[in-house]
This record gives structure tokens, sequence and C-alpha cells, in this order.
């Protein structure tokens, strides 16, 4: 139970982002390696505001400029570099989407400058509860909490709604959607924007629990990418399971004796074997 | 008449040159007026995980220059820092590394953050005859390794011998145990952890160490999430927790344990390295009651010089503190330019000639003796517990500090060449080096 609820928390935010990167790449079939650079800035924003505004509500506003701002960004992105490169190779876009986060990178520098932020948890998370002998921290079951509705709304909204339809049809057949009448392109920047919502909502809720410099970019995309590999790109499901797995491979494989020097090597081992049994991951479907 | 033009157009070619590579200086005293510009090499963490110690260190190195160059510069040469973000990669240390001393021609480098970069970039300075002067990383490996030895390498830093000690004398002191143990596994982290459980054994014999060997390490960088390490300690119980992770490592942690209990640092006390940085990051959420060590700690140092030095610091970067890593960076400039100026050359075998076996006044508020055999100034660390600085500063600070003399913790030599020659390992294999082995152990 103790490694597990750890295991848990880690898995949380680790979909939350994963999730994002997976939605972008079943619906453009973009790779996107700013996924990270705007889960940063989600988090930036969210600490700014917060201690701007008190650790009552600061946190509830920085969560809604996060994600309006995060957003916007996302727009940018989608408009001025995506829709350029969208039928050109997977090299391309990699190289594209990398050059964002290096100027993303630069500019949040410039901004925040190269100290660590830190803002505490709101006051109406910064609790802890006594359970089987141990404590843990009300903010880590909110963290799984928020990750459980997410999975669900997104799942919703890919299920249950027209504009999930019409993303799955995307996903399918993009030239037969758009023959249908659908305009395409801003279907693709809504997704676009969904994808960068989720990137900041995984910002916005690390905020609180850990410090933001301009380096956390790189180091999700690294777990995020893992995930989604294992899980397989374009299915949140598997991204569901694949932060689980890696989640629980780290929680319990840094306390186990034999596998602490191991434990992060095992997620990308994990990654490999995936790789080599079945490509396309535990829950994808292997590209035409 | 052509004649003529030749020489106007030497005389302005030559006006370009004095103007390009020499120049003068304005200061308070006046001007002063150089023979050209040197370059003085620092391959500086400012992106990634360490970039709070490298953003401190270069500015730092950027007020030293400003200072000597106020005062006549090194052998009449004005002196620019290089400065190139590693981006706390090894394989950019090195290359920034390679770069300022091929490319850039710098006289002197100052050594970058963590000792997997210097443990990278010394051998370079060797091969090119480089003084190198480092402020920060510590292992004291980079001293004893046969293949890391370096003439050329200069500490002014505690290091990880000295420290572990320091954090084994804070551990008596506290009277734990019960000890848990949490450190980075690179050559720091383990090192460090190396000199603490030696030091242990000597200073609180009846302490036991409760968690697995196999479990003291983390993997570093790690994953931000530190919910396995508190879960562990919360099952293991123990009086006090040790640690050496640092940085984010360290913030992250401690956000995160005072998370899950708001009482976890009084339940399990703890002893970790901590500098002004992971202080004015967390400032009120900084827990009071920690027995940290420091390096340089310029609330519990305070003495004119570096009072001076505050003060100009804040001006020049305000809303900045200057955390450790600026007053070591700034001491291990003033070494080199010290050096330089009385070897009245940029030679680095003259210029080491007037470092080693020579004493220099820190902006510690004492003067430190560089060593023969290793190059180690006999600096100090300063042990205390956190208590509120009551509003003179946005973080806590140091109550009942105490300023451990260098003298006392330095490695002696013979330990020193006991671990060079390979005394203190089994099989002769350096990865299972320990003090215990060592033939002078004990005695």
């Amino acid at each position: 139970m103790l490694f597990a609820v750890g295991g848990l928390t880690n898995a949380a935010y680790l979909f939350i982002v994963a999730a994002g990167l997976s939605l972008v790449f079943g619906a453009l079939r973009v790779i996107n390696m700013a996924h990270g650079s705007l889960y940063m800035i989600a988090a930036f924003v969210t600490v700014a505001v917060a201690n701007q505004l008190g650790s009552a509500y600061g946190f509830w506003v920085g969560m809604v400029a996060a994600i309006l701002i995060t957003g916007a960004v996302g727009v940018l992105i989608e408009v001025v570099v995506l829709r350029r490169v969208y039928r050109a190779e997977h090299l391309v876009q990699l190289l594209g989407t990398y050059a964002v986060t290096l100027i993303v990178a630069g500019v949040v520098r410039r901004v925040f400058g190269a100290s660590y932020r830190s803002t505490p948890a709101p006051d109406l998370l910064r609790a802890s509860v006594s359970l089987g002998g141990y404590r843990y921290s009300v903010y880590s079951f909110f963290m799984i909490f928020a990750a459980v509705v997410i999975a669900a709304g997104v799942y919703a909204l890919l299920y249950r709604t027209a504009l999930g339809r019409n993303i799955r049809a995307a996903v399918s057949d993009p030239e037969l959607l758009s023959a249908s009448g659908v305009n395409v392109a801003r279907l693709f920047t809504t997704v676009f924007v969904i994808g960068a919502a989720l990137a900041a909502l995984g910002g916005v809720i690390v905020a609180p629990s850990q410090a933001i410099n301009s380096s956390i970019d790189t180091d999700v995309l690294v777990l995020a990418f893992a995930i989604s590999v294992i899980g397989g790109l374009g299915s949140i499901v598997g991204s569901l399971v694949g932060s689980l797995i890696v989640g629980e491979v780290i929680s319990f494989g840094l306390n186990n004796k034999y596998t602490n020097g191991f434990a992060l090597a095992f997620v990308f081992l994990i990654m490999a074997g995936v790789l080599i049994v079945r490509p396309w991951g535990l829950f994808g479907k292997p590209e035409n | 008449m052509i004649r003529k033009s030749k020489a106007l157009a030497f005389a302005v070619a030559a006006a370009f040159l004095v103007v390009a590579c020499g120049g003068t200086t304005s200061t308070s005293t006046g001007t002063v007026t150089f023979k050209g510009t040197k370059k003085v090499g620092y391959s500086g963490s400012l992106s990634g995980g360490a970039a709070i110690y490298g953003h401190a260190a270069s500015q730092a190195l950027k007020l030293a220059a400003q200072d000597i160059n106020a005062k006549g510069g090194v052998n009449g040469y004005k002196i620019e820092m290089d400065i190139l973000d590693d981006a706390t990669q090894v394989q950019n240390a090195v290359d920034n590394t390679k770069q300022m001393i091929l490319q850039d021609s710098v006289v002197a480098m100052m050594g970058p953050v963590t000792s997997a970069q210097c443990q990278a970039t010394s051998p370079i300075s060797k091969q090119n005859k480089i003084v190198y002067v480092s402020a920060t990383c510590n292992s004291y490996q980079l001293t004893t390794e046969p293949d890391l030895i370096n003439p050329y390498y200069v500490s002014v830093v505690p290091n990880t011998y000295m420290e572990g000690l320091a954090a084994a004398n804070v551990v008596a002191k506290v009277g734990a145990k019960r000890i848990f143990i949490v450190s980075p596994k690179y050559i720091f982290g383990i090192s460090e952890t190396n000199a603490f459980v030696t030091g242990l054994k000597k200073a609180a014999p009846n302490a036991t160490i409760v968690n697995d060997q196999a479990t003291w390490y983390v993997p570093f960088p790690t994953n931000p999430r530190w919910d396995s390490t508190i879960s562990a300690i919360q099952a293991a119980k123990p009086d006090l927790v040790y640690s050496n992770i640092f940085a984010g490592d360290e913030i992250n942690f401690i956000k995160q344990a005072e998370a899950v209990d708001p009482e976890f640092f009084k339940k399990y006390p703890m002893t970790t390295l901590s500098s002004v940085d992971e202080l004015n990051t967390l400032r009120d959420s900084f827990p009071l009651g920690m027995h940290l060590y420091m390096r340089a700690p310029f609330f519990a140092l305070s003495n004119p010089t570096l009072d001076s030095f505050v003060t100009r610091y804040e001006a020049a970067y305000p809303g900045d503190f200057p955390s450790d890593w600026a007053v070591m960076d700034y001491d291990a400039f003033q070494v080199w330019a010290t050096a330089a100026n009385k070897a009245g050359s940029f030679d680095s075998d003259k210029v080491m000639q007037q470092i080693v076996g020579k004493s220099f006044p820190s902006l510690r508020g004492y003067s430190f003796t560089i060593r023969a055999g290793d190059q180690q100034a006999n600096v100090g660390e300063t042990i205390g517990d956190t208590v509120s600085s009551n509003g003179k500063y946005p973080f806590p600070v140091l109550a009942n500090s105490t300023n451990l003399n260098g003298s006392d913790t330095i490695m002696s030599l013979t330990l020193m060449n006991e671990l060079r020659d390979g005394k203190c390992e089994k099989g002769g294999d350096p990865k299972t080096t320990d003090f215990a082995l060592c033939p002078s152990f004990g005695k």
C-alpha cells in the first residue's frame, strides 16, 4: 500500500502529460517534442499566479490562467509550425517541434531566470491522512483523483461526443472527413489545443509538489514518450496502462535492494521489450 | 606620398589593435590602461538540474573579474570571463572545456558544478597544462584516482571526505542512533556517503544504518517524485535521515515529505548538505530544526570582507543573495589571479608555483592554505540547525552554527597516498574503496 500510493501518484501526473502527447500523435500523426515545453509553461504560470495571489485561491486561478495561456501557445505552435509539416516525414516534424522546445526554453529562462520556483499546495489540499499507520499527502490523492477524472473526460470526449467522432474519423482518413464537409484544419487545431491543455494540466498539478525550473520540459518528456511507446502512441487506454506500469516500476524498483540501481533502466527495458514484441504498443494499432 | 599613406594606415591599424586587444577601464579611482585582454574559462550549469549553482557561480566570477580589473587586472591584462552553459550535462562540459582551451585560448579554468563534470574535464586541463580551480565539484577521487590526478587541479571547496566527516560530526552531536541514508548515485554522492559512514564509525560508533546499502542511492538525476523514498523512511522509522541530495532533488524531497506529514522532519530529523540557494527557494517552507552542513553560508560567516562582497553582489544582481557557490567561486578566481600576478606570468607551471603551499585570504573570514600533494585547501564546513531569521532574510538561517576548521577534517596525506596506491580497495577494484580497509584507518 505504502509504495503503491507513491507509484499511483507518480503515474497520475505522467498519465496526464502522456495522454496529451498520445492524443496529438493519434489524431495528427505528429510526435510533438514541444509537449514538455507546454507542460513547463503551465507550471511556471501556475507558480507565478499562485505566489502572487496566495495559497487560498491562487492555485485555482493559476490553473485557469495556465490552461488559457498554454492553449494560446498551442494555437500558435499549430498554426505557425505544425501546419507546415503535417505532410512531411516524422523527422522533419521532430526537428520542427524540437526547435520550438529550444525557443520556449530560452524564453522561459529569460523571463523566469535560472532559479527554482516553488509554491505551496492550495490551502484546501494542504493536509495529510493516516492510513494503516503511515501518513499520506492529501495532495497525492488529489493528483490521483484528477488523473482519473481526466482519463474519464478524455474517454467521454473521444467516444461520446461529435468532436470525438470527428477526431477518430480524422485518425482513420482525414481526406474523407474533409470531403464530408468537416473543417479538418480547424479540427486539427482543436485537437492540438486539447493536447496542450492536457500538458498544461500536468504542469499545473505538479507545480505545488515539486521545484520548477527550465529543465522540467525534457525530464517529463522522456518518461511521457516511454509511456506512450509502451501503451501505444494514439491510445488513451494505453497511456493509462503505460503510466501505471512506469509509476509502479519506479516506486517499487527504487525500494528493492536488488532493483534499486536499475529502477529507471527497467522502464526503458520494458519499452524496448514492447518495441520488439509489439512495436505499436500494448494498446496501439499498427500504422498502415 | 604613398609612404605617408602607408604610415598613416599602419598607425590607424595599430590604434585599432590597441583598442581591440587592449583598451582602458574606468574605475572609481581613475582609468586603468591594459596591455590587452586574457580570458578565464567557466563551463557552468546555467540551465538543467544544477542551474541555480552555475548561475550563482557565474555571477560571482563576473564580479571577481570586474574587481580585479578595477585594480589593474592580472599582469597588466584585462580579464574577461568566458562563460559557456553546459546544461548540467557532462558531454557539454567536455565540449565547452575543449572549446575554451583550444579555441578561446583561456589562461585558466574555474571548475564546473558537478563532480561528474570535473571528472571528465580535469584531464583536459591536465593535458593542456591549464590551471583548473574547483569551487563546487568536490569528490575526493579527483585527487586520489591515478587517472584523475592533475598537477594543475586546485580545490578551494571542502572535498567529499571533509564533508562526510562534517556530517558525521553533526550526527554525533545530535546523538542519533538509527540512521537512514539517501544519496545521489554518482561519484559525488557515493564518495561523500563513504566518507560519512567512515566518520560515523569514529564519531558515533553506536549508530546503525537502517536501510540496506543497496537502497542508499537514488538515480541522479532522478525522478522528481520522492514518494518511494518518503515511504521507505516511514517504514524504517529512523532517528535521523542523512542525505547529500542537492538542488532540485533536495527541494522536491522536502516539499513532498512535508506534504505527506507536516511533522515529517520532527519525526525524522534530517542532516543534509544545503546551500543558500535551497533555503532561498523554499523560504518559509524550508523546515526549521534541520541539521545542515553548508560550504559557505554568508549569514554564518559574517566578516568585513564578506559583508562588503554581499553588498556589492546584491547591488550588482538585485534580488539575489550570494549563495555558497558564489562565495567559493569568488575565492577560486582570487586564488588564480593573486598567484598569476605574483608569478608575473600566465604560464601555468609558474602560476602553480605561486599556489601550492601558499596561503590566500578568503571571503569566509580566514586564510586557507593550498597544500602540496593534492592542492586541497584546508577550508571549513559550517554546521548548524535551521531557525527563523526573524525577518532579516526571506529564508531560515543557522542557529548555534559552528565553522569546522578545515585542518581538522582534511584527509591526511598518509590516507591520500594509501588511496592513490589502491591500498583501500578489494582486489584492485576502485569501486570497492572503503576507508576501513586503509592501513592507517583508526590510527
